[in-house]
């Protein structure tokens, strides 16, 4: 059987013996024991409609399935590309194991991995079961099942984006991207077009169902908070879809995995120097002709800053319109949104998807550059080259910070004109958005910290980029969870000093969103926020100056 | 003092220390302007900690070094100007053209304006890489990258360049061709300090050569003078015209060396011998076979290589990875 294969356990036996893994399992069963324990209750009467229950198995089955979000698909997505790298991909697919023995191995042990981090928080759920109120068959048997297909199915998608990708970075944050963009923005359509009708609304509603959280909605009893977003699909649906992407995933990787299918043409690097009529044409179609032959770094430029840019596929001028053209176009269309419906929705309603989609695009862009700039140099060799010219660590260090701050600035203004239509539509909020947008800044501010500050400790790319996305989601989504737990065990002054770590809750609460409104964030998060970025930022500086050093 | 100056490169009883391992031990060398000087050693024999303490990338635990009179350790910015470096790790960039990344160094070096882009121009002619200007990097070849290293290296115009391992990995063709780069930029004047495994490779090309082995400096002097002291037998073929004069010649030759360090291979027809006879002795022996009438195709000496000295002063255990490319 499956134990038979020989990527099956060399990938789990490997992976169980690395401290990563059991620091992992240990994380999931401190924290799911955590819950159980601080949610407990000590009361000396019996809750017989098992509220109690209830209250400890939400934030644990949340806590689990962000959990598996975020650890699962890391193996994944750089497996098959740095075996490719290694050379190891070739020896595997010249020797008697077939593309889907390989693929099998691969996935299954991953998965088999995932059932391990499941595993360690079956005390936690026991113990909600031993409360009363959560039933195997409609409570703890459904949250088995989607976190079990949850696991196959980022594992599967980590595994498919992996043979697309040329480096291990790229294909960590396309992986973490499209987890993101499967888990919450998936429910953008619905839940923010709302009243939709006909084949649109069966589409949104089933677009809906991709994400894990219609399910867990159903799963926690929490129908009635579903239903207010306008989520009417449950887990069943959801185990559906996922079961059918994950198939489909796995027939395009497997056969991406054949042979003359990996066997890519190194790029001709076709450049043209001198303006043509074709190369007038290829301007105008993308703004900026992109085979035109790049003119020296000017003077007045930090040289190493336009490295950054132009070392990563969105930092060339063309790639970099494209992506601040996508920007506008979705701000555009969220605004119509917003000046069509804004008068019977209110804009609090509006207002909480933009934030929370705006620190979303913050959150996919932001590591995937901060976490590259010290470790990919030092990985690739380029970090010693460096250390042997003439640059002084503070260019090192301001060229570095400032190529991530204006792609995120860029970025970020691209979704603003939302605001301005909010502004103008309720000038009394001019106020408000003016403190969103700090939040935001803030929001930006740590996210490009903390990752570059990562990735002058971490010397892999893979690692930091990973590391960065973890510590970036537990400080943004965890803290969320913790009021998602609200009332009990946490109370409001508990729950409000930890969403002060969090810009985006700061921003919520600023706009009066559904839950929020109770905080007083401002402007204590922007002080917090303020100081973690200068602490990450001097620690970077300091990072850096000593890599620069002689040994 | 005449004499020191007119060394670019200079080492006095350098030594590192990593704790209780010492990685260099009182190491003192000293390069001519214009000269090629080969470094030989196996992996861990402290090739690239030297190299390290002449860049300013590491600092010597006691003894100095100089390039052109600057101290590495003390004036590390300095020695940034007058070093070009190029690793055994070439350094690539994704998504970064060759043109591109030449002008990021450039630019990191503060080569200005136009002048960068003629300074591009020159060096890209130098090592023949100008059509590949406007490929990526990373998809070049490891012969292409290696010469493509070897234009960064020069785009500041340094005076003295470290090679670590440029023919390491490289087709004989690209060999060939990074051996006249590296004997055109000796012409030029530039002074190399080249580390190869490849030794045949390095005899071709150097003037001098330091074998260093565990941290400590073996032989150090000019290659000629090296392989007379280290290797002073030299290596006699003899090639008969009949396999039936093999005994017969090996019997005549004994008068004049061991008979035991005399081989004979029937099937080339040939004796070979060690010896540390001078060439007026060597023409006895031949003179000796003729009269013997034993009729001689050919009676030549065998060139020792650096493998064979680098082996005469390594301990036993320690070889070159790749000694035999």
């Amino acid at each position: 059987m499956f134990w038979q294969n020989p990527l099956f356990r060399r990938e789990l036996l490997g992976r169980l013996r690395s401290w990563k893994t059991m620091a992992a399992i240990l994380a999931v069963a401190l924290v799911s024991s955590a819950l159980v324990l601080l949610r407990w209750p000590s009361d000396s009467t019996v809750d017989i409609v098992s509220q109690g229950s209830m209250l400890v198995f939400r934030p644990l089955a949340f806590a689990l399935s962000l959990a598996v979000m975020m650890l699962v698909p890391a193996f994944p997505a750089t497996s098959l590309v740095s075996e490719r790298k290694k050379g190891t991909l070739t020896l595997l697919l010249n020797s008697p194991t077939t593309p889907v023995q390989i693929y099998l191995g691969k996935l299954l042990s991953n998965v088999a991995l995932a059932l391990v981090l499941i595993s360690v928080s079956l005390p936690a759920l026991a113990a909600c079961y031993a409360m009363g109120g959560i039933s195997i068959r409609n409570h703890l048997g459904p949250l088995a099942l989607v976190l079990v297909v949850m696991a196959f199915q980022y594992t599967a998608l980590g595994l498919w984006i992996s043979t697309r990708s040329s480096s291990t970075d790229s294909s960590l944050r396309w992986t973490y991207a499209t987890v993101l963009a499967l888990a919450v923005l998936s429910m953008g359509p619905l839940v923010i077009i709302g009243n939709l009708s006909g084949i649109t609304a069966t589409v949104a509603k089933w677009l809906t169902a991709v994400s894990p959280v219609s399910a867990l909605q159903q799963i926690t009893g929490n129908q009635a908070a579903a239903a207010t977003l306008g989520i009417s699909t449950g887990w069943v649906e959801f185990l559906v879809l996922s079961v059918l992407i994950s198939l489909a995933l796995a027939v395009v990787t497997i056969r991406k995995l054949d042979p003359i299918l990996l066997d890519r043409a190194r790029p001709t690097g076709k450049v043209i120097g001198v303006t043509t009529k074709k190369s007038w044409l290829r301007g105008m179609a993308y703004l900026i002709d992109p085979n035109k032959r790049k003119s020296g770094i000017p003077g007045w430029l930090n040289p190493i800053m336009v490295k950054e840019f132009r070392t990563r596929k969105f930092g060339r001028l063309h790639w970099l319109v494209r992506l601040v053209a996508i920007c506008a176009i979705v701000s555009l269309l969220l605004t119509v949104v917003a000046a069509t419906g804004t008068v019977s929705w209110g804009v609090e309603r509006i207002a909480g998807p933009l934030v929370l989609m705006q620190v979303a695009l913050l959150l996919l862009v932001g590591p995937s550059l901060g976490a590259n700039l010290i470790s990919s140099e030092i990985e690739s060799g380029g970090w010693q080259i460096l250390r042997a010219t003439p640059v002084s660590p503070l260019r090192i260090f301001s060229g570095k910070i400032m190529s991530v701050v204006w792609t995120m600035l860029l970025v970020l203004l691209a979704t603003l004109p939302g605001y301005a239509v909010m502004s103008f539509i309720q000038p009394a909020m001019s106020g408000q958005v003016g403190n969103v947008i700090i939040s935001l800044l803030v929001a930006v501010c740590m996210v490009v910290s903390i990752s570059a500050c990562i990735s002058s400790f971490v010397r892999t790319t893979a690692g930091a980029t990973a590391t960065s996305y973890g510590v970036l989601l537990a400080l943004f989504a965890g803290t969320l969870l913790i009021w998602l737990a609200r009332g009990r065990p946490f109370g409001p002054i508990f729950v409000e000093r930890v969403l002060m770590l969090n810009p985006a809750a700061a921003a919520l609460s600023e706009m009066n969103t559904p839950g929020f409104e109770s905080y007083n964030l401002t402007p204590t998060a922007w002080w917090i926020g303020a100081l973690i970025s200068v602490g990450c930022l001097a620690l970077f500086a300091i990072r850096i100056w000593r890599l620069t050093k002689p040994d | 003092m005449s004499d020191s100056e007119d060394y670019v490169v200079r080492t006095e009883n350098l030594t590192k220390s990593y704790g209780e391992f010492t990685a260099l031990d009182d190491l003192s060398i000293y390069v001519k302007r214009g000269t090629i000087l080969g470094f030989i050693g196996p992996n861990g024999a402290g090739k690239t900690t030297t190299i390290k303490i002449l860049v300013g990338l590491s600092r010597p635990t006691s003894g100095s070094a100089y390039i052109a009179g600057v101290n590495c350790s003390e004036n590390a910015a300095k020695i940034k100007h007058l070093v070009g470096y190029m690793p055994d790790k070439f350094g690539s960039y994704d998504n970064m053209r060759v043109r591109e990344y030449l002008d990021f160094f450039g630019a990191v070096f503060g080569i200005r304006g136009p002048e960068r882009a003629k300074r591009i121009d020159e060096v890209l002619e130098i090592t023949h890489s100008a059509y590949m200007q406007d490929k990526f990097v990373e998809s070049l070849s490891h012969g292409m990258q290696q010469r493509v290293g070897i234009a960064r290296t020069l785009l500041h115009n340094p005076e003295v360049l470290i090679l670590d391992e440029p023919a390491n990995g490289l087709d004989p063709k690209a060999r060939i061709e990074m051996r006249e780069i590296l004997l055109r930029l000796a012409a030029e004047g530039k002074t190399l300090i080249v580390t190869s495994h490849i030794l045949p490779e390095l005899a071709r090309i150097c003037d001098t050569v330091a074998i260093i082995t565990g941290g400590k400096l073996r032989a150090f002097g000019e290659l000629d003078e090296v392989m007379r002291r280290l290797c002073p037998m030299r290596s006699f073929e003899v090639q008969l015209l009949r396999e039936a004069d093999l005994e017969r010649a090996a019997d005549v030759i004994a008068e004049h060396v061991e008979r035991d360090d005399i081989a004979l291979s029937p099937q080339e027809r040939i004796l070979r011998f060690p010896t540390a006879h001078t060439e007026e002795e060597m023409a006895t022996v031949l003179e000796a076979l003729v009269s013997s009438c034993i009729p001689v195709a050919q009676f030549r000496e065998v060139a020792g290589d650096l493998e064979d000295a680098f082996l005469s002063v390594a301990a036993p255990g320690e070889k070159l990875q790749s000694a035999s490319s």
